[in-house]
C-alpha cells in the first residue's frame, strides 16, 4: 500500500522525461532563422505605411488581426460571466476596514499616478510598447490595491460593479461599432485606413486611424473585466473574515 | 546581452519552477510564482519583446498573484457558509 | 541562445506536467498549469528571435525580430490569466462543497 504512490511518482517522472525529450526533438526540427520570412516580413516592411502605427505588434493586434482580438476579449467576457455566476449566491456583503493609516495615505498619493500611467500606456499604444491589454491590466491592478488597502466597500463605492459592467459592455460595443463603420464604408469588418479613417502624422498621438480607439475599447474591456473578477472573488472573503473574528470590524 | 547572463537567468528560472513544484506550502509556492513571472518578463525583454514583457510583468505579478492569494485565504479553513446572514440595522 | 531558450522551456514544461500528475492538491494543479503555459510562451517568443535583432518598433535600428509571435503571446497571456481565475473560482466552489482541496479526498467523499 505504501509503495504505490512512490511507484506512481516514478512512472510520472519517466513519462514527463520521455515527453520532454520528444518535445525538444520536435522543436529542434524547426530551422534556425537568420531573417524574418512569411507574412511577418510584409508586416515589418509595410506596417507603418498601411496603418500609420509605429508599434508593429499593435498594428498586427488591432489592424491586421483585429478580429482575433475581438474573439479574445470575448473570452475574457465569458470568464467574467462564469465567475459572476459562480459567486452570485450572496447578495449582501460587509467589508473589512482595510489596513493602517500609513498604508491608506501612501496608496492615496500613489493611486492617481498609477491611473495616469495606465492611461498613458493605453493612449500611446500605437507609438511605443504598450496598448489596451497592458494598460487595462494596470488599471485592474489599481482597483486591486484599493480593494486590499481600503476594504472592498470603499472600492465598490468608487468603482461600482454596475459601472464596471457598463464599461465592459461599452468596450465591446465600441469595438464592434468601429468594425461596422468599416463595413459601412464598403471595405470590410474592422478595416482601418482603407475605410477612410485619417492616418495623421506618423508618430503623433492622433494617428494610425482606428488603432487608438480600439486600444481604448480593449483597455476598457480588460480593465473592467479583470477588476470585476477580483471584486466578485474578494467580496466573499470579506464576509467570511468578519464571521471568523466574530462580527464586522467597524 | 551576454550569454552568461542568459544562462544565469534560465538557471534561476528552472530553480524557481522546481521550488513551485516541490514546496509543500501553497503560500510560498504562490509567491515564488510571482518571482518566476518577473524572471520570465526579464527573459522576454532580453528576447526583444517589450510588449510581451510588459504584459507578463503586470499580469503575473499583479493580477494572478492577487487572485491566488484571495483563493488561498478563502480555502485555508472552512468558512461559516451555513450561517444565515443577519440583517444590519 | 535560442537553443538555450528551447531547453529551458522544455524543462519548465516537464516540471509543470509532473506537478499536475503527481500532486494531489488542487492549487498545485493550477500552479502547474501556469508553469506549462509560461513554458509555451517562452517557446513561441524565442522562435521569433533573430540574433542581433531589435524590437519591432519603428524606426528600426537594424534587423527587427518577428512581431507575429509577440502578438500571439500577448493575447495568450491575458487569456491565461482569465483561465486561471476561472480555475480558482472552481476550486473555491469545490472547497465550499467538499470542505477540502485534496483531490483524493474529493474523489473519496463523492456526495
Amino acid at each position: 500500500m505504501n509503495i504505490r504512490p512512490f511507484l506512481f511518482r516514478i512512472t510520472a517522472l519517466f513519462l514527463c522525461a520521455f515527453l520532454g525529450v520528444m518535445l525538444f526533438r520536435g522543436i529542434a526540427a524547426m530551422p534556425p532563422k537568420e531573417s524574418v520570412t512569411g507574412p511577418a516580413a510584409h508586416y515589418l516592411e509595410r506596417a507603418s505605411r498601411e496603418t500609420g502605427a509605429r508599434n508593429v505588434v499593435g498594428a498586427i493586434l488591432f489592424d491586421y488581426r483585429a478580429f482575433d482580438t475581438l474573439g479574445e476579449s470575448t473570452v475574457i467576457f465569458t470568464a467574467v460571466c462564469g465567475i459572476s455566476m459562480l459567486f452570485s449566491r450572496r447578495k449582501f456583503h460587509r467589508s473589512s476596514s482595510g489596513l493602517s493609516f500609513i498604508a491608506k495615505r501612501g496608496i492615496g498619493i500613489m493611486a492617481p499616478f498609477l491611473i495616469m500611467y495606465a492611461t498613458v500606456i493605453i493612449l500611446f499604444g500605437h507609438i511605443s510598447p504598450g496598448g489596451g491589454f497592458q494598460g487595462g491590466t494596470i488599471f485592474a491592478t489599481v482597483t486591486v490595491l484599493l480593494c486590499v488597502v481600503f476594504g472592498s466597500s470603499f472600492e465598490s463605492s468608487y468603482f461600482p460593479p454596475k459601472t464596471k459592467e457598463s464599461l465592459e459592455s461599452g468596450g465591446a460595443l465600441l469595438f464592434c461599432g468601429i468594425g461596422l463603420v468599416g463595413l459601412a464604408a464598403g471595405t470590410g469588418f474592422l478595416s482601418n485606413l482603407s475605410a477612410g479613417f485619417p492616418a495623421g502624422r506618423e508618430g503623433s498621438l492622433l494617428s494610425a486611424g482606428t488603432i487608438p480607439l480600439l486600444n481604448i475599447a480593449v483597455g476598457m474591456k480588460v480593465g473592467a473585466g479583470l477588476s470585476a473578477i477580483f471584486y466578485s472573488m474578494i467580496k466573499m472573503l470579506d464576509t467570511t473574515n468578519d464571521y471568523r473574528e466574530g462580527g464586522p470590524i467597524r | 546581452m551576454s550569454l552568461a547572463f542568459m544562462v544565469f537567468l534560465y538557471l534561476f528560472l528552472i530553480a524557481t519552477a522546481l521550488v513551485i513544484s516541490a514546496i509543500g506550502d501553497i503560500l510560498s509556492a504562490v509567491i515564488t510564482l510571482s518571482v518566476f513571472g518577473i524572471l520570465l518578463a526579464t527573459a522576454f525583454a532580453i528576447l526583444q519583446a517589450p510588449d510581451v514583457a510588459l504584459t507578463q510583468a503586470v499580469i503575473n505579478s499583479g493580477i494572478v498573484t492577487a487572485l491566488f492569494l484571495v483563493a488561498f485565504s478563502q480555502t485555508e479553513r472552512p468558512p461559516c457558509y451555513d450561517k444565515e446572514e443577519e440583517k444590519e440595522e | 541562445m535560442i537553443t538555450l531558450s528551447y531547453v529551458t522551456s522544455v524543462i519548465i514544461f516537464c516540471i509543470g506536467l509532473y506537478t499536475i500528475m503527481a500532486r494531489r492538491n488542487l492549487f498545485k494543479t493550477v500552479l502547474g498549469l501556469a508553469l506549462m503555459e509560461s513554458a509555451i510562451l517562452l517557446i513561441i517568443v524565442s522562435s521569433g528571435y533573430i540574433p542581433g535583432g531589435v524590437p519591432p518598433i519603428e524606426p528600426f535600428m537594424g534587423p527587427a525580430v518577428n512581431p507575429l509571435p509577440h502578438a500571439f503571446t500577448l493575447t495568450a497571456i491575458v487569456i491565461g490569466a482569465s483561465d486561471i481565475a476561472l480555475a480558482l473560482a472552481f476550486i473555491i466552489k469545490l472547497q465550499r462543497h467538499y470542505r477540502s482541496v485534496d483531490l483524493d479526498r474529493i474523489r473519496g467523499l463523492r456526495g
